[in-house]
């Protein structure tokens, strides 16, 4: 599974999208991480199972008309 | 407990012991670190190795200060000096293989350095818990999926590391009264609990899956035929052409005097 790695250097900044781990299981996930992105101190890091990303889809709304 | 008058020669051996299992763990570590099966181990992989060769540099230096000779740790011990664990006397020929070796035999390290109770320690192995963290983490998440993908591969690395890496942990009739380190007050914990944590650990992370963890055997290893020093049973020793890298005897030329 593809996850991707979140993080932050300080308290109360946003997140930053760092980079992207494989991974078998959560578990393994947060480990792949920390190891891989530990580059610096950060305050924070997390990362995310790809397939529970929510899609921003575009699209027409409907008018409301009737055929 | 402080170190007035220097440590035992029992402690002495059991802190050898635990860093020549590290010196030979990072020896491993780094021999798979590039053909593990993703990026994401061999980053892991490498960081372990180098997380232990730092914790060997700082078991050494307290090593040297009871009296063991800079040299003889370095770089003029024969094979069979080395007190490693004899999990890590040969390279494991196979992924699950050597996730088993490494898990059973860094935690078992682990454990072992925890037991000590002794004002020498104190901060420095709680700094080499943070980075075994990671090691552990790393072990049994690996452990839990080659649980379910290939079994029988790590039931049978459990029946080849389980009986060496109890004998590295010490006889089962080391308890709270009859272990020498713990009456010497060295350590706090007796070689027959650390045994029986370290079993239940694999137990546990093994419940619900197809790897049977084999019986712990309170005859392995038998306590008159144990090795104190070099913590087995027999003469096995790790190959001369890896002590001769651990040595650095290749590029002697370069060191830098």
């Amino acid at each position: 599974m593809k996850y991707h790695v979140f993080t932050r250097i300080n308290a109360g900044d946003d997140l930053m999208h760092v980079g992207t781990v494989q991974a078998d299981s959560d578990r393994l996930a947060r480990i792949y991480a920390h190891r891989t992105y530990d580059e610096e101190d950060w305050d924070f890091i997390g990362v995310v199972r790809e397939e529970n990303l929510i899609e921003v889809e575009e699209g027409p709304i409907a008018g409301g008309r009737t055929a | 407990m402080s170190d007035d008058d220097g440590w035992s020669e029992a402690a002495v051996d059991y802190v050898q012991a635990i860093a020549d299992t590290k010196l030979l763990l990072g020896q491993r570590y780094g021999e798979w670190m590039l053909k593990g099966p993703n990026l994401e181990d061999d980053i892991s992989g490498a960081s372990n190795a180098q997380d232990e060769i730092g914790q060997v540099r700082q078991l050494f230096r307290l090593l040297k200060r009871q009296g063991v000779g800079d040299e003889w740790l370095e770089s003029e011990r024969d094979p069979e000096e080395y007190a490693n664990a004899a999990t890590l006397d040969r390279e494991a020929e196979a992924w699950p293989t050597f996730i088993v070796q490494a898990a059973l035999t860094d935690r078992a390290a682990w454990l072992l350095l925890d037991a000590i109770d002794h004002d020498d320690f104190t901060g420095m192995v709680q700094k080499m818990g943070e980075d075994e963290y990671f090691h552990l983490e790393h072990h049994d998440g690996r452990l839990e999926t080659l649980a379910e993908d290939q079994p029988e591969a790590i039931e049978a690395a459990l029946e080849d590391y389980l009986p060496k890496i109890m004998a590295f942990v010490g006889p089962a009739t080391y308890d709270a009264e009859s272990d020498p380190l713990v009456a010497a007050g060295f350590t706090d914990r007796p070689a027959a609990e650390v045994r029986r944590a370290l079993y239940d650990h694999y137990e546990a992370l093994f419940q619900g899956t197809d790897v049977s963890v084999p019986p712990l055997d309170d005859d392995t290893p038998d306590p008159e035929a144990w090795d104190e020093a070099r913590r087995r049973v027999g003469d096995g020793h790790v190959e001369a052409d890896v002590v001769d890298q651990l040595q650095g005897v290749s590029n002697e030329e370069y060191v830098i005097a």
